[in-house]
C-alpha cells in the first residue's frame, strides 16, 4: 500500500515539476529574417554582439537572413528610427535594437509591432517599453549603479574625494539608468566621503571623450577619479590621463573591455573596471528573438527558454522600469591587474 | 604712427595685430582665472594647436588661390585610420615610413580634389563638399566600421605625444610642437621666397591676369591642393598619435576649424593675400580661446562655438574694411614715381 | 526642356529599378515614410533654390535648424507653452536670417564666409542653450504633429511642404520678385543699374531662409520628440545637391524650380531604394557626394555636348 502511494506521489511530483519547469528548447531550422541594430557602427562591443548573434544564427540553422545594420554615430537617433522604419517596410520578421534613441523610437517600434514584427531590445531598452516586447538586460541596471559606486569608493579610498562621470550620449537609456542608479546609491552613508562633481557626455566618440576628460581635470583640479560607464569613454579617458602624465593623480574606471584596457590597468591608470560578455549578450538576444519570431515562445512573464549553450532563462517583469519585461543575462566581471591579462586574450 | 604704417607691410601689420590679440587674451584670462598661467596651459595649448596649425597651413595654400578645401576633415580621418590600421597589423613599420605613408595618402586625396577643380573647372566648394562625403564613405567602407585600438599600436606611437625635445621643470616642448614649428617655418619661407609662392599669390589676386601672363594656373592650383592634402595627411598622423582610438567620425568638423583659423589669421577668402604665419597665429588664438573658456567657470564653455562664429565675422569684416584702406595708403606711398 | 527632360528619364529609371528591387517601394506607407523622413531637407531645398539662383549661398541652414530646435526645447523646458515657443522660434529664424543679411548686404562680405561663420555660430548658440543634454519634455500633441495623418495618409509636415512648394513655384515663375531673383543672379551690376533694389531682395531671401530653417527645426523636433545640440549635422550636403542636380547653376541666374522638384524626387528615391536594399547610410552619403560633383559639372557637360553637336552638324 505504501509503495503505491509513494509511487503515485512520485509520479505526481514529477509531473508537477515538469509542468512548472516547462521550458522551451529552440527548434532549429525555422525561417526568420532578423535584423541586429546596434546604437551605431564602429564600436568593438557591438561587433562582439554581432559575433554572438552570428554564432547563434549558425547554430540554429536559420535559413533566413541576419542583417547587421546601424547608423553613423553623428546621426544615431534619426538613423535608428530610419532603419527600423525601413525594416518594417521590408517586412522583416524581427529586429534586435540596442536603443540609442530614447522614447523617440517608440512610435516606429509600435508601427513595427502592428505589422507583426518581433521587437526585442538589448543592451539599452526603450524607456517607456512602448513597442518593445522584451528587453535582454546584460545585468540588473540598479546593480550597475552599485558596482560603479563601489568601484569609486574602492579606488578613491577611505579619505574620500571628488569624482566625475564621463558618459556616452544623453539619449542612451542604459547610460541614464546606470547614472541615475549610481546617484541613488551614493546617498547611502557608506559613500558619504566621495562626491560626484560633474556628469559630461563623450557621445561614445574617442576624440570627444578624450577632450572631455581633459576638460574635467582642467575644471576640477582636485579630481581623483573619472568614472566612464562606456567602453569608448574609459579608453579615451585613460589615454588622456596617460598622455598628460596624470595617472597618479586621477584614476579612471567604469565599464571597459579588457582587450582595450589591458595596458592602462597594468600601468595603474585604470586599476579597476567592470563589464560583461557582449558576445553572450548578442547570442542570447538572437535566441530570444528567433524563438519569439517563429512563435515558439510568446514573450510573456514566467516563460522559460533554453538559449543554446547559455542555458535556461526566464522572462520576468523588469523591476528597474515602470513597464516592460526583461531577461537578465548574467553577472558582472570586475577586472583588475590580477585578471585583466587573461581576460584580454 | 603714420611713419609706422608706411614702413611695415599690411600683412605684417595684420600679424602684429594677431600677436597683440593673443597677448590680450592671455592677460584677460590670467586676471579672471586663478592659476591660469602655468606649465599645464602651455603644454595643453601647444599640443592641440600643433594639429590644427598644420591643417590650417594646408588650407592657407588652397585659399590663397581663391579656392577652399572642405574635405580636409575627411582626409585627416581617413589617413589617421589607414596608417593606424597598417601599424596595427604590422608593428614593425618604421616611424618615418608611417609618416610618409600618411603624407602620401593625403596627397593622393588632395590631388583628386585638385584635378576636379583645376582641370574639370568645378568650383572648389562643390568639389570638396562632395569629396568630404565621398572620403568619409571611403573611410567607413575601408574600416568596415571597426575601430583602431590603442592596444594594437606600437609603443613608439603611443609614447609620441609625450616625447619632449626640451623640458624646463613642468614646461615641456613636445616633439609634435617642433614638427609644427618646422612646417610653419618651411612653408612661410617657401611662399615668401620661391617663384611658386609668388605665382600662388598672383593667381589668387587676379586669375585672368595670371592666365594672360602665361602662368601654368591649372598646374599650380593642382599642386596647392596636393600640398593641402599632404599636410592633412600629416595632421592625420599627429591625430592618430594623440588619440590612438580612431573611429569613423575622426576628424569631423576639422574643415570648419581650419577655415576659421585661416580667416581669423588674416588670409583673404578671395585669395591673393595673407601669410602662413598669420594662419598659424589664427589657429593659436582660436585654440587659446577654447582652452581658456573651459577653465573659466563663470561662463559656460559652450559659448566657444558661438564666439568663434562672431570672431570669424569680425575678422573678415575688419580685413575687408581696414585692410583695403591700409593697402591703398601703402600703395600710394610706395608707388614708383612716374615723373 | 533639355535638362529637366534628362532628369525625368533618370527618375523613371530609378522608380523602375526600385520597384523591381523591392515590392514594398510603391506602397503608400513607404512613399509617405520616405518623404516624412526627409521633409526637413526638402523644405529647405525650396528656399535654397532661390538663394543659389541669386548667386549666393547659405551654409548656415542646418545650424539654424539646430538652433531653433534647441531654443524650442529650452523654452518649453523653462515653462513656456509649446505654441508660444514655436512662434518665438520662427522669429529667431527671421532674426538669424536678418543677421546674415546685414553682413552680406551692408558690410558686403561674401555670403560664403558669412554663412560659414554662422554655420559654426548658430550651432554654438544652440549648445549654449541646452549644452550637452537632450530635452524631451514636449506634450503629446506636439509629438503627434509629425506622424499623425491629417489629409488622407499625409501628415502635417508633408502638407506644409506641398503648400510651400506651390508658393515657391508661383513666386519664382510668375511674379516680379522671382524675376528680380534671376536678374540679380545673372549680373548684380546690371540689376542695380536697372533699378532693382538688390539689397532688399537679398535681405528678404536670407530672412526667409532663416525662417524656413527654423520651421524645419521645429518639424524635426516634433518628429523625433526630442532636441539635441547636433541635430541636422551634415544636412547641407543633401540640400545643395538637390538644388544643383536640378539644373540650378552655382554661379546663379540659371535653372528652374521644376528641375529642383525632379531632383528632390531623384535624391529621395535613390536614398530610399538604397535603404530598402540595406545599403548603409555612409554609402548613401558617398553616392550623394558623387552626384553633387557630377551635377556641378553639368554646365561643362552641357557645353561640351553642345560643341560636339555643333561640330557634327555644322554646315
Amino acid at each position: 500500500m505504501h509503495k503505491k502511494i509513494i509511487s503515485i506521489l512520485t509520479v505526481t511530483a514529477l509531473l508537477f515539476g515538469a509542468t512548472v519547469m516547462a521550458h522551451t528548447i529552440a527548434k532549429k531550422g525555422m525561417r526568420a529574417d532578423l535584423v541586429l541594430m546596434p546604437k551605431f557602427l564602429g564600436i568593438l562591443v557591438f561587433d562582439q554582439a554581432n559575433n554572438g548573434a552570428q554564432e547563434a544564427h549558425k547554430e540554429l540553422g536559420n535559413p533566413g537572413k541576419l542583417e547587421f545594420l546601424g547608423p553613423t554615430p553623428e546621426n544615431s537617433v534619426a538613423g535608428q528610427i530610419e532603419i527600423l522604419t525601413t525594416a518594417t517596410t521590408q517586412g522583416q520578421d524581427g529586429i534586435m535594437i540596442s536603443n540609442n534613441a530614447g522614447d523617440q523610437i517608440a512610435p516606429a517600434a509600435k508601427a513595427a509591432r502592428a505589422k507583426g514584427m518581433t521587437v526585442v531590445t538589448w543592451d539599452s531598452p526603450i524607456p517607456s517599453a512602448d513597442g518593445e516586447q522584451l528587453f535582454i538586460a546584460q545585468v540588473d541596471f540598479n546593480e550597475t549603479g552599485m558596482v560603479m559606486a563601489d568601484m569609486a569608493l574602492n579606488i578613491i579610498g577611505p579619505g574620500g574625494g571628488e569624482f566625475a562621470v564621463l558618459s556616452a550620449t544623453p539619449d542612451a537609456a542604459n547610460q541614464n539608468a546606470w547614472n541615475a542608479s549610481m546617484k541613488e546609491h551614493l546617498k547611502d552613508p557608506k559613500y558619504s566621503k566621495i562626491k560626484l562633481v560633474d556628469l559630461v557626455y563623450g557621445d561614445d566618440q574617442s576624440e570627444k571623450s578624450y577632450n572631455q576628460a581633459l576638460a574635467l581635470v582642467d575644471k576640477y583640479p582636485n579630481l581623483k577619479l573619472i568614472m566612464a560607464p562606456t567602453t569608448v569613454g574609459i579608453a579615451a579617458a585613460a589615454k588622456a590621463m596617460q598622455d598628460e602624465g596624470m595617472c597618479d593623480q586621477v584614476k579612471v574606471s567604469g565599464l571597459g573591455l579588457p582587450a582595450e584596457m589591458v595596458s592602462y590597468t597594468l600601468n595603474g591608470c585604470a586599476p579597476e573596471f567592470a563589464l560583461w560578455s557582449f558576445v553572450d549578450l548578442g547570442y542570447l538576444s538572437y535566441y530570444a528573438t528567433y524563438m519569439m519570431a517563429t512563435g515558439q515562445i510568446e514573450g510573456v512573464a514566467g516563460e522559460t527558454f533554453k538559449a543554446g549553450r547559455m542555458g535556461y532563462y526566464t522572462i520576468e517583469k523588469d523591476p528597474t522600469r515602470d513597464k516592460g519585461l526583461r531577461v537578465k543575462m548574467g553577472p558582472f566581471s570586475v577586472y583588475n591587474k590580477d585578471n585583466v591579462e587573461a581576460a584580454s586574450k | 604712427m603714420v611713419k609706422y604704417l608706411s614702413q611695415v607691410r599690411p600683412e605684417k601689420q595684420r600679424e602684429l595685430v594677431l600677436l597683440l590679440l593673443i597677448l590680450l587674451v592671455v592677460i584677460f584670462f590670467a586676471m579672471m582665472i586663478p592659476n591660469y598661467l602655468n606649465a599645464r596651459l602651455f603644454n595643453r595649448v601647444s599640443t592641440s594647436v600643433a594639429i590644427m596649425a598644420v591643417l590650417a597651413i594646408g588650407q592657407t595654400l588652397v585659399v590663397l588661390t581663391r579656392n577652399i578645401d572642405l574635405s580636409v576633415g575627411s582626409i585627416v580621418g581617413f589617413t589617421a585610420y589607414f596608417v593606424g590600421q597598417q601599424l596595427s597589423h604590422n608593428n614593425e613599420i618604421e616611424p618615418m615610413v608611417a609618416v610618409l605613408m600618411a603624407i602620401g595618402v593625403g596627397a593622393l586625396m588632395g590631388g583628386f580634389n585638385g584635378i576636379l577643380v583645376a582641370y574639370c573647372r568645378v568650383p572648389a566648394i562643390i568639389v570638396t563638399l562632395g569629396t568630404m562625403a565621398l572620403f568619409r564613405t571611403l573611410l567607413v567602407e575601408y574600416s568596415d566600421a571597426q575601430t583602431v585600438l590603442t592596444v594594437n599600436l606600437p609603443q613608439w606611437l603611443l609614447d609620441f605625444p609625450r616625447l619632449n625635445v626640451l623640458s624646463h621643470g613642468r614646461l615641456h616642448l613636445r616633439f609634435v610642437v617642433v614638427i609644427m614649428l618646422a612646417v610653419v617655418v618651411l612653408f612661410q619661407l617657401f611662399l615668401r621666397f620661391s617663384s611658386f609662392g609668388r605665382k600662388l599669390y598672383a593667381i589668387g589676386s587676379n586669375p585672368e591676369a595670371a592666365n594672360n601672363a602665361g602662368f601654368p594656373t591649372q598646374r599650380i592650383v593642382l599642386i596647392s591642393f596636393l600640398l593641402c592634402g599632404a599636410l592633412a595627411g600629416l595632421t592625420g598622423f599627429l591625430f592618430l598619435a594623440r588619440f590612438g582610438n580612431i573611429t569613423v567620425v575622426a576628424g569631423i568638423g576639422f574643415e570648419l576649424k581650419s577655415v576659421a583659423a585661416v580667416v581669423v589669421g588674416g588670409v583673404n577668402i578671395f585669395g591673393g593675400s595673407g601669410s602662413i604665419l598669420g594662419a598659424t597665429l589664427g589657429a593659436i588664438l582660436i585654440d587659446l580661446l577654447e582652452n581658456s573658456l573651459i577653465r573659466w567657470l563663470q561662463i559656460s564653455e559652450f559659448w566657444r562655438d558661438a564666439l568663434l562664429g562672431l570672431l570669424i565675422l569680425t575678422s573678415v569684416a575688419t580685413d575687408s574694411i581696414f585692410m583695403k584702406r591700409i593697402r591703398l595708403y601703402w600703395a600710394k606711398r610706395h608707388a614708383p614715381s612716374t615723373s | 526642356m533639355g535638362w529637366e527632360g534628362f532628369l525625368l528619364v533618370v527618375l523613371l529609371l530609378i522608380i523602375c529599378v526600385n520597384s523591381f528591387n523591392s515590392l514594398a517601394f510603391l506602397t503608400v506607407e513607404n512613399q509617405v515614410n520616405l518623404f516624412v523622413l526627409s521633409v526637413e531637407k526638402i523644405i529647405i531645398a525650396l528656399i535654397m533654390t532661390f538663394i543659389i539662383l541669386n548667386a549666393e549661398i547659405d551654409l548656415s541652414v542646418a545650424s539654424m535648424m539646430g538652433l531653433a530646435a534647441c531654443a524650442l526645447g529650452w523654452m518649453v523646458e523653462s515653462g513656456t507653452s509649446t505654441s508660444t515657443a514655436i512662434g518665438l522660434c520662427l522669429i529667431i529664424g527671421l532674426v538669424g536670417g536678418a543677421f546674415n543679411a546685414y553682413w552680406i548686404t551692408i558690410v558686403k562680405l561674401p555670403s560664403l564666409v558669412v554663412t560659414l561663420a554662422m554655420l559654426i555660430g548658430f550651432r554654438g548658440l544652440g549648445r549654449v542653450l541646452i549644452e550637452d543634454r537632450s530635452i524631451r519634455v514636449f506634450p503629446p500633441w506636439f509629438e503627434n504633429l509629425g506622424q499623425q495623418p491629417i489629409l488622407g495618409p499625409l501628415p502635417l509636415s508633408i502638407l506644409i511642404f506641398l503648400v510651400l512648394l506651390v508658393i515657391a513655384v508661383v513666386i519664382l515663375q510668375y511674379t516680379g520678385f522671382g524675376r528680380y531673383v534671376y536678374v540679380i543672379g545673372i549680373s548684380q551690376e546690371v540689376a542695380t543699374y536697372s533699378g532693382v533694389r538688390v539689397a532688399r531682395v537679398k535681405t528678404i531671401l536670407f530672412m526667409v531662409s532663416g525662417l524656413i530653417s527654423a520651421l524645419a527645426g521645429i518639424l524635426f523636433s516634433a518628429r523625433l520628440g526630442s532636441v539635441r545640440g547636433d541635430m541636422g549635422l551634415g544636412f547641407e550636403l543633401d540640400i545643395i545637391t538637390m538644388v544643383l542636380l536640378g539644373g540650378v547653376s552655382i554661379f546663379g541666374g540659371a535653372g528652374s524650380i521644376y528641375g529642383v522638384i525632379l531632383s528632390i524626387l531623384i535624391v529621395l528615391y535613390l536614398r530610399n531604394g538604397m535603404s530598402l536594399s540595406n545599403v548603409t547610410g555612409h554609402i548613401q552619403t558617398g553616392v550623394i557626394g558623387v552626384i553633387l560633383i557630377l551635377s556641378a559639372m553639368i554646365p561643362n557637360i552641357k557645353s561640351w555636348l553642345e560643341s560636339i553637336f555643333d561640330k557634327k552638324y555644322a554646315p
